[in-house]
């Protein structure tokens, strides 16, 4: 089993940065996951998908915009009508899904490699997040479990709330390393603890 | 010395002494003032030189208005020009100067132009230097020639050369209520819309919130107005869903209630805090609005009234009590309202003699009788000012009997001795930003002023922004104002009382004394009341033209105290009225925005890019990289002492003669997946995909709807619903968005998926005739021999224990494989391949030498696909399928799209053994002189290590009939002229014998 | 500039790009009708008003949304997915020999 390297390369800097007057606002990880998995379904399958991704990975998905659901090792959040993204720390959930998906049913698209995750937690992860996207993170809008896509400039990136002031952020793979940077620059205001 | 620190009062902290600098001379302020009240302090009248006439000017107002006192904050080498000296906060150590100044603010070469004042009127540009040239003085020619020195002459501060290092953010708010502006109405309007959790943001472009209860010197429920304003504030800020915004300035209102406001977060400090921006730039999105943004005073027009020394009554008024500062130490005041008078008695309060209070109407209200004999000095009503006395700094005023009813004035000028004068023409309430989200503002006869607009979005006005000016009906309207934005239910809590002057709102309706001298409207862009009149008498009969002839109002204060007056005299110079003259809508910013806060942190390091899995090693390895769109890919790998001319020459002998490989990595690649898959591809393509077998690719073509060539790349098909589509690096975004498109809106019953997977593989493209022996070298799991693996095969197996999928296609001409694998794994693969390589003398190649061997094979890229060039201009049109209709076929067939003249892709090869540039026109005469003639351009150039020339790409009109023929390359702004051949495009293995090889 | 996404709610104008027209119709095919080809791909009405148009969030969900804005004040009075609204036409099958 060879290790995926991390796209973040010198730009991941463990240990504290930014205003040491201001404590630790925020702190910054990336979660490399084993598996990342799109799944899809066809216009009207989308009741047979959620029973498809609860068969084969156990989340059961709302049925709803946005909605999300987070277990100990999973999580999975709606990022478009009838598309989901699933997030499993172990490896294999891509050939999990297309065993339980038919093609009737919709399509599975590994993104394990493609898609990199970073997750912001901590009491200034809202300001922080609000640098970049132009959407309402409070807890009331964006509730815990559910799942946001949106833009930072060119930087398409889906987000899942999965804890109060905690945040996982899927971007781009190629984009990782400059928008680490980015986010990091942005943190440094609050001060913030790289792990 | 004239003005000067009061002995007591005001809000600064006396305890406290700061040192900052004005054109090289050192001065001492106090915590809380501004430039403009410090320098006041210090006896500083004149600030500034005016930029048209350089005539000397001072402060004119105390907030975001003036017009006046602008000058150049310095931080180390960066400048900033033209910041108002009354938004600036001191702090120890700041540095500022004058501007539109030589050689020094005191004695000024341009205050020349002010005696050649009549040349200068409105229009004096246009008349003289544009149009057709007529003599030697005159025209566009001669502009060209005056243009430097008037460019230096005329204008405001200098922008700097330095690089700017502040950090500049962007933020983004969402609220149910915003309170812009916090004087007692957006005090009390906060207070009530914070009520069930409501979130509440209160924006104040000042230091301090309070707005006129800092200085009007009422009291409110039993304490002075400007504690209770504190006490609004402390409780609003303890309240955990409201956001207090200090010197935050809401500057633009869009549509979908989205506001947009500069903080300045640390212009006022002297040293920035790790991480903290300068400036943070807002974009809030609010579920209603309330617009408390109170009224902006106005100037009368008389002649001299630019005079340092002139300053605004209201200003003059909070100088006073809320810095400590006197404008002057013998006052006269010069108004058409009852505002005046509260001013007058603050300044007596402060310290000041009062000259005069000249009131040019002839009856005023008992309240402000009462002021008057409170302020002292001769209350002469029925007059005008009509001249006023000093240079540099005002000595006193001349005055007149007026009878405002005929404008007639009569008996002889009378001198009065002053250091200040305090006018006041009346308020405009501050309706920018209803202008900006409204219609058009309407004309209010008895307050002389234009109020709000009919809302087009959801906010809500009050206090004398709405035209309440008197603090009692502030408080109710923003109380009330509040509480609707909010949606809860009007508070039933008595309101609070106030003790205040009785005064009457309603100025009379005067706005110029007309008398001779030169009486400024617009003192930032030197206006006269004269220039307006011209203006008229030209026939500019629209308040827009107007303003743009005489470019009134048009200066970076954008007329908040020119507006109406100009308005006014041009009503008069037209016989009409104000409302029938009608105003110009208000524009974003409604305040100064540095650009540094609109572009924030998309330049420089936090500029967007993207890079590969392998980018470490290129780097790494000597690798020159190259940004290709957001990507960052190597140019060359270049040897020490190489140019890149011999790095690519030497990277392209190597992969003809034995084996190289290149980063693929960034060539767009889609999953498109589902049942009706292979019908999608064939509908989008020009050629059959349906007919593609499991584990083949295939080179594609697609079309736009209008016939001309998109994209091309090769397709694989993985299994039997699912492909791997390629675009070019460069289209890779626009492929997808085209066909989410037909999918989303055309073919809604198409069964298909597609998803961008550019970002999930690592490709390395191995070539040259030792490629499939590297591949053997290190390849498990599956053979790689011809039989196993024949051209456009794809296999799957395993290098360096990682899952790999290979096919077998040729960019180069060469034998050579795309190797995939996951990106994670790209790097450890690419370093098997490049170990397995080894022994075969392996080298990575650039773009460089990837593009020398596709000009060598005549393949086509962007360059060529650029838009305008069909399947046959490029000599694809055996690509395009007669057994189906795709994307295009019914198009591409147009009389135009088909002539014989088109231009079409050709070789060209350099005659005279120099370098061809991509660019150059093809001509067939040559004419360096005079260029001329363009029969077609070169798009792609380079050396040709296998043919010993230079070559290029081109497309040429007619260029399939020119194959042997002679041209030229012209190229003039790189002075590139000489004969090239115009040869076939394939100029290397036209066979491909190598590739099948 | 804000549109209503129906699936992302209320989203800034930057996450969307104009996909044009939503009031046009591809011809079928396998039409070789150079009238009808060329009204779909250049006729525009140019409305002054009410105006149906795609717009794609290609910075969030990434789906097509068929849009009534009206081209002169912005007010945006409909958004719908534009799949929905797409006239289901008879799935065209490639007929064979087909000339475009």
């Amino acid at each position: 089993m060879v290790e995926p390297v991390s796209p973040l390369g010198p730009a991941h800097r463990p240990g504290r940065h930014g205003n040491p007057a201001s404590g630790i606002g925020v702190t910054l990880s990336e979660t490399r996951p084993g598996s990342i998995v799109e799944a899809a379904g066809w216009p009207g399958a989308e009741k047979a998908l959620i029973a498809a991704i609860r068969k084969a990975t156990g989340l059961a998905l709302p049925d709803g915009a946005g909605g999300g659901t987070t277990a100990k090792s999973r999580s999975a959040f709606g990022i478009a009508p009838g598309k989901f993204l699933i997030v499993d720390q172990a490896e294999g959930a891509a050939e999990a899904l297309r065993a339980e998906i038919p093609i009737e049913t919709g399509t599975v698209t590994d993104l394990s490699h493609g898609r990199t995750a970073l997750r912001i937690a901590g009491p200034k992860a809202e300001w922080v997040l609000a640098k970049f996207y132009a959407l309402d993170f409070s807890l009331p809008a964006f509730p815990v479990s559910a799942g946001r896509a949106t833009v930072h400039h060119d930087i398409f990136t889906q987000i899942q709330r999965t804890g109060e002031d905690q945040f996982d952020l899927y971007v781009f793979r190629s984009f990782a390393r400059g928008f680490w940077t980015t986010l990091c620059h942005g943190a440094e205001e609050v001060g913030y603890e790289v792990r | 010395m004239s003005a000067g620190r009061a002995p007591s009062g005001g809000r600064i902290d006396r305890a406290r002494s700061i040192r900052f600098t004005f054109d090289g001379r050192s001065y001492s302020g106090h915590a809380g003032d501004t430039l403009a009240s410090a320098l006041l302090a210090n006896g500083v009248s004149m600030v500034a030189r005016s930029f048209k006439y350089h005539r000397p000017r001072g402060v004119l107002s105390a907030g975001v208005d003036e017009p006046s006192a602008l000058v150049t904050v310095l931080r180390g080498k960066v400048r900033e020009p033209n910041v108002p000296a009354t938004q600036i906060e001191i702090f120890d150590g700041l540095v500022t100067e004058s501007q539109n100044r030589f050689p020094s603010l005191d004695f000024d070469f341009g205050a020349m132009n002010s005696l050649a004042g009549d040349l200068f009127s409105a229009g004096f540009y246009y008349k003289t230097f544009m149009g057709p040239v007529i003599g030697p003085l005159r025209g566009t020619r001669f502009w060209m020639f005056c243009e430097w020195f008037i460019r230096r002459a005329a204008g405001l501060g200098r922008a700097g050369h330095e690089r700017d290092p502040a950090r500049y953010e962007r933020m983004n708010a969402f609220c149910d209520v915003l309170v812009v502006g916090s004087g007692p109405a957006g005090l009390a309007a906060a207070k009530a819309a914070a009520v069930g959790g409501k979130r509440v943001i209160l924006a104040e472009q000042e230091p301090v919130l309070g707005g006129s209860a800092k200085w009007s010197g009422e009291t409110i429920d039993g304490i002075e107005a400007a504690e209770w304003a504190s006490a609004r504030e402390a409780e609003l800020a303890g309240m955990p869903d409201v956001r207090l915004l200090p010197r935050t300035a809401v500057w633009g209102y869009y549509d979908g209630n989205t506001l947009a406001a500069l903080e300045r977060v640390n212009d006022h400090k002297a040293d920035a805090a790790p991480g903290e921006p300068r400036h943070r730039h807002w974009t809030i999105r609010a579920g209603a609005v309330v617009l408390a943004t109170g009224a902006f005073e106005r100037p009368l027009v008389f002649p001299g009234n630019d005079v340092p020394g002139v300053m605004l009554a209201g200003a003059a008024e909070r100088y006073a009590v809320e810095y400590g500062v006197l404008p002057g130490r013998r006052i006269v005041l010069f108004t058409n309202n009852d505002s005046t008078y509260r001013a007058a008695a603050a300044l007596r309060r402060a310290g000041a003699a009062i000259a005069a209070i000249i009131d040019a109407r002839r009856e005023i209200s008992a309240g402000a009788r009462q002021l008057a004999q409170e302020a002292g000095g001769e209350l002469l009503t029925g007059h005008a000012v009509v001249a006023t006395s000093g240079r540099k700094a005002l000595s006193g005023i001349s005055v007149q009997r007026y009878d405002a009813a005929s404008e007639v004035l009569s008996g002889e000028p009378r001198q009065i001795e002053a250091d200040c004068l305090a006018v006041s023409g009346g308020w405009s309430p501050a309706i920018h930003l209803a202008s900006q989200a409204g219609q058009a503002p309407q004309w209010d006869e008895r307050l002389q002023a234009f109020l709000p607009p009919k809302p087009t979005q959801n906010w809500i006005g009050a206090g004398a922004f709405d035209g309440a000016f008197t603090t009692r009906e502030t408080i109710a309207e923003g109380t009330a104002a509040g509480a609707t934005a909010a949606g809860a239910r009007a508070s039933r809590a008595k309101p609070p009382e106030v003790e205040a002057p009785e005064l009457d709102a309603a100025p009379a309706p005067i706005f110029e004394i007309k008398a001779k001298g030169k009486a400024f409207v617009d003192l930032q862009h030197d206006v006269t009341a004269e220039d307006v009149r011209l203006a008229h008498r030209e026939g500019f009969v629209s308040v827009e033209h107007l303003k743009r002839y005489t470019t009134l109002g048009m200066a970076t204060d954008q007329g908040k105290t020119s507006n109406v007056p100009g308005l006014a005299i041009m009503a008069d110079a037209a016989g009409k009225s104000i409302p029938e003259v009608g105003t110009t809508r208000f524009r974003p910013p409604f305040s100064s925005v540095p650009l540094g806060a609109l572009a924030a942190e998309r330049h420089g390091d936090l500029k967007p890019e993207r890079l590969t899995p392998m980018h470490d090693w290129h780097v790494e390895n000597g690798a020159r990289m190259y940004t290709a769109g957001l990507w960052l890919r190597p140019q060359i790998y270049g040897l020490p002492g190489e140019t890149v001319e011999q790095a690519y020459v030497r990277e392209t002998r190597t992969v003809r003669d034995g084996v190289g490989i290149v980063d693929v990595s960034t060539l767009g690649k889609i999953a498109v997946q589902g049942p009706d898959a292979a019908e999608f591809l064939d509908r989008v393509y020009t050629n059959l995909f349906s007919t593609l077998p499991v584990n083949k690719a295939r080179y594609g073509l697609m079309l736009r709807e209008e016939g001309i060539a998109f994209d091309d790349g090769t397709t694989w098909r993985l299994a039997e619903h699912e492909f791997l589509m390629t675009t070019t690096t460069a289209n890779a975004g626009k492929v997808m968005q085209h066909l989410e498109y037909y999918l989303d809106t055309v073919w809604p019953e198409l069964r298909v998926h597609v998803a961008s997977v550019t970002d999930q593989w690592a490709g390395a493209a191995l070539s040259g005739p030792k490629s499939r022996e590297v591949l053997a070298a290190c390849m498990k799991g599956t053979a790689v021999g011809d039989d196993a693996l024949p051209f456009m095969g794809i296999v799957h197996g395993e290098i360096a224990d990682v899952p790999v999928t290979v096919c077998r296609l040729s960019f180069s001409g060469e034998l050579a494989y795309e190797i995939y694998c996951g990106a994670g794994h790209g790097i450890h693969v690419w370093e098997a391949l490049m170990e397995a390589g080894e022994p075969f003398g392996i080298v990575p190649y650039g773009l460089e030498a990837l593009g020398t061997m596709r000009i060598e094979k005549g393949h086509v890229t962007g360059a060529e696909i650029d838009g305008r060039t069909t399947a046959r201009d490029l000599h694809l049109d055996w690509m395009l399928s007669k057994r189906k209709p795709f994307i295009g076929s019914a198009m591409m067939d147009r009389e135009g799209l088909v002539a014989p003249d088109r231009i079409q892709l050709v070789g060209v090869v350099s005659l005279d053994n120099r370098a061809l540039n991509g660019g150059a026109h093809i001509v067939e005469e040559l004419d360096p002189e005079n260029p001329r003639g363009s029969v077609g351009h070169v798009t792609a150039a380079c050396y040709s290590p296998v043919l010993g020339k230079y070559i290029g790409l081109a497309l040429v009109k007619g260029g399939k009939a020119r194959h042997g023929t002679r041209a030229h390359v012209s190229d003039p702004l790189r002075k590139r002229f000489g004969p090239v051949e115009i040869v076939s495009h394939h100029f290397f293995d036209p066979e491909g014998s190598r590739m099948h090889g | 500039m804000l549109i209503t996404c129906p699936y992302c709610g209320p989203r800034d104008l930057a996450e969307f790009s104009y996909q044009g027209d939503a009031n046009r119709t591809r011809p079928d095919p396998a039409s070789t009708d150079p009238e009808a080809w060329n009204a779909y791909v250049y006729d525009r009405a140019n409305t002054a008003g009410d105006h149906r148009e795609y717009w794609q969030h290609s910075g969030g969900c990434r789906v097509h949304l068929a849009v009534t804005r009206n081209t002169l004040t912005h007010e945006i009075k409909d958004v719908a997915l534009a799949r929905d609204g797409a006239v289901k036409k008879p799935s065209a099958r490639r007929k064979t020999g087909a000339k475009a």
